[in-house]
């Protein structure tokens, strides 16, 4: 009686495994097919589209000369600028938060704080963005306000990525170093921070790609959208070889590009928006992928 | 750096007496939090002999090991009274360094714990922190401190491969040279052989054997029989209580509290 009491509830049980896993495989299939459909639709659309013109070419009214030189270059400066001021300060904070603060009310208002900002909608740090930056410091609709603003929307992420990677350095590392006689700051500088480093840049790297496709808050601070012109080139030919004016430049971004281009009637501007697209996502699968190969090349290389 | 240490040490008068006592421990008593983990130990502990530390789980072994450095301060809620008195002074005097204590007073860990690092860096790393850079220097002390962990002939093919890929008890012993680079006086080893095998285990204790004739050695352990081998003198801990310190020979023969051979006889613990 007992006995096939029991059979029925294995054989449910085993029933009940097979059903979960058909919906999981047909949930997951469904996922990737959408994604799939979406690529091949724009590879369809835009692939022909591409070539080195495409990619020198300003921004035109007839779409067969229209082409995103402006518009990856500004990608290009705005992600260099945004790496440039989240990373320091990003993990600069963390390491603070993480390995000096006290525990205690403060702190806890902070993390909260860092927490609630990651998940703000970006058009809010738009608008940030446009009452200091670009009205009070004054530095209008510059490559710097846009990537000051993108930095501040990127922050919190690269904050809250590195400190749970600075969590993950096993405690008996900086009790090694301290029992040598190191003090903080050499065993968070030469412990803490190299082992914690994959993790952090993995981090990093994704909230920066992720950056580079945010359009709304480049739009609330007055990026442009027909940009016939490059920022000043910061390498120079003489001493000291680099200048940074062109950081002062106004300038547009792929993603504002692809939405100018998409809003207009004209077919060949939707093959543009669809060739431009392409653009944008290799630069964002690369940079994932290389996220991907640090975060692989850490956890082969260490092992605690 | 070590010779000066010494002649402070017989030139202060006061301190004459105390010569072959490494650590004078007066009435200590530890806090985490709330709760007391060590309660009034009042011992001397000898220079250039093996201590063994052995008691029950919780019994606070650890916690007065960690006293003995300075490394319990780096856990929150730590308070202390009391005195450790290491060559005539009380570690925890406000104007005594915590790095220089570090220093004089080497430790290894219960689980190996090298830097994911070279080899060669691991036992450098801790010349590096004081501003050594000349190469020949390190060369030599890596060498050295190497050779004194009996590990040199395992690893001095191979000084730029990673710490992490050696076997366990060559890493515990990397760790042990790692400590004996800058030079202490004191090695404190909290169960330094409880996470590796009998024969890695049987290499270490014959490394204590030898590290003892210039080392004050304090080691915590779990293993009775470790005790009886390797150690000179040997304290019994109860419930953050130091119930017995005595001559090894004698704790393990003829122990003078009941709770002593109740451990030992192995009735609990």
């Amino acid at each position: 009686m007992q006995n096939r009491q029991a059979m029925r509830t294995r054989k449910w049980n085993q029933w009940r495994d097979r059903l979960f896993s058909l919906l999981g495989l047909s949930v997951t299939t469904l996922g990737v097919v959408v994604l799939l459909a979406l690529l091949v639709d724009v590879f369809m659309d835009g692939f022909a589209r591409l070539d080195f013109d495409f990619l020198t070419h300003f921004p035109s009214r007839r779409p067969e000369r229209a082409g995103i030189y402006a518009a990856w270059v500004g990608t290009l400066w705005i992600a260099v600028l945004t790496a440039a001021m989240a990373f320091p300060i990003g993990v600069a904070a963390a390491t603070y938060l993480e390995e000096y603060a006290r525990k205690n009310w403060l702190t806890d208002l902070i993390e909260i704080n860092i927490a609630n900002l990651a998940g703000v909608p970006s058009i809010i740090y738009g608008l940030l963005g446009l009452g200091i930056f670009v009205r009070w410091m004054d530095l209008e609709r510059s490559i710097l306000a846009g990537g000051m603003t993108l930095a501040l929307l990127v922050l919190p992420i690269v904050i809250l990525s590195s400190r749970e990677s600075l969590r993950t350095v096993p405690s008996s590392i900086r009790e090694a170093s301290y029992a040598l006689g190191a003090s903080k700051w050499q065993t968070i500088r030469n412990q803490v921070l190299p082992a914690a480093m994959p993790g952090i840049l993995t981090g990093a790297i994704l909230a920066i790609s992720r950056a580079l496709g945010e359009t709304a808050p480049l739009i609330t601070i007055g990026a442009l959208t027909y940009v016939a012109f490059l920022p000043k080139n910061p390498i120079g030919s003489e001493f000291p070889f680099f200048n940074l004016d062109g950081l002062m430049d106004p300038f547009s971004v792929l993603p504002i590009q692809i939405f100018n281009w998409v809003s207009r009637p004209q077919k060949g501007f939707a093959i543009n928006a669809a060739a431009a697209i392409i653009v944008l996502l290799f630069i964002t699968f690369v940079m994932n992928g290389i996220a991907v190969y640090l975060r692989h090349r850490s956890q082969k290389k260490v092992r605690w | 750096m070590t010779p000066d240490k010494t002649k402070a040490l017989s030139a202060d008068p006061t301190h004459a007496m105390e010569k072959d006592i490494a650590f004078k421990v007066e009435d200590l008593n530890v806090y985490y939090g709330e709760k007391q983990a060590l309660k009034k130990i009042k011992v001397d502990i000898p220079t250039h002999s093996v201590t063994a530390i052995i008691g029950p789980s919780g019994c606070g072994k650890s916690t007065f090991l960690r006293c003995l450095n300075r490394m319990n301060e780096l856990l929150p809620n730590f308070r202390i009274e009391g005195e450790i008195i290491f060559d005539g002074q009380n570690i925890y005097d406000k104007n005594v360094d915590v790095i220089d204590v570090r220093q004089r007073i080497g430790m290894v860990f219960q689980k190996p714990n090298p830097f994911p690092k070279s080899i060669y860096e691991n036992v450098a790393y801790g010349l590096r922190i004081q501003g050594i850079k000349k190469r020949d220097l390190l060369d030599n002390i890596v060498e050295m401190s190497l050779k004194k962990a009996a590990i040199w002939d395992e690893v001095k093919d191979r000084l730029a491969h990673p710490a992490l890929a050696l076997s366990g008890g060559q890493q515990q012993r990397l760790c042990i040279a790692r400590a004996l680079a800058v030079e202490p006086e004191v090695l404190l080893l909290d169960e330094p052989t409880s996470a590796i095998d009998p024969i890695a285990t049987g290499r270490i204790e014959e490394l204590l054997r030898e590290l003892v004739k210039s080392y004050t050695i304090v080691m915590v352990t779990h293993n009775m029989q470790q005790a009886a081998r390797v150690s000179g003198s040997t304290a019994y801990f109860l419930l953050g209580e130091l119930i017995e310190f005595d001559e090894t020979s004698k704790i393990f023969t003829n122990p003078g509290d009941r709770r002593t051979e109740d451990y030992i006889t192995g009735r609990f613990g």
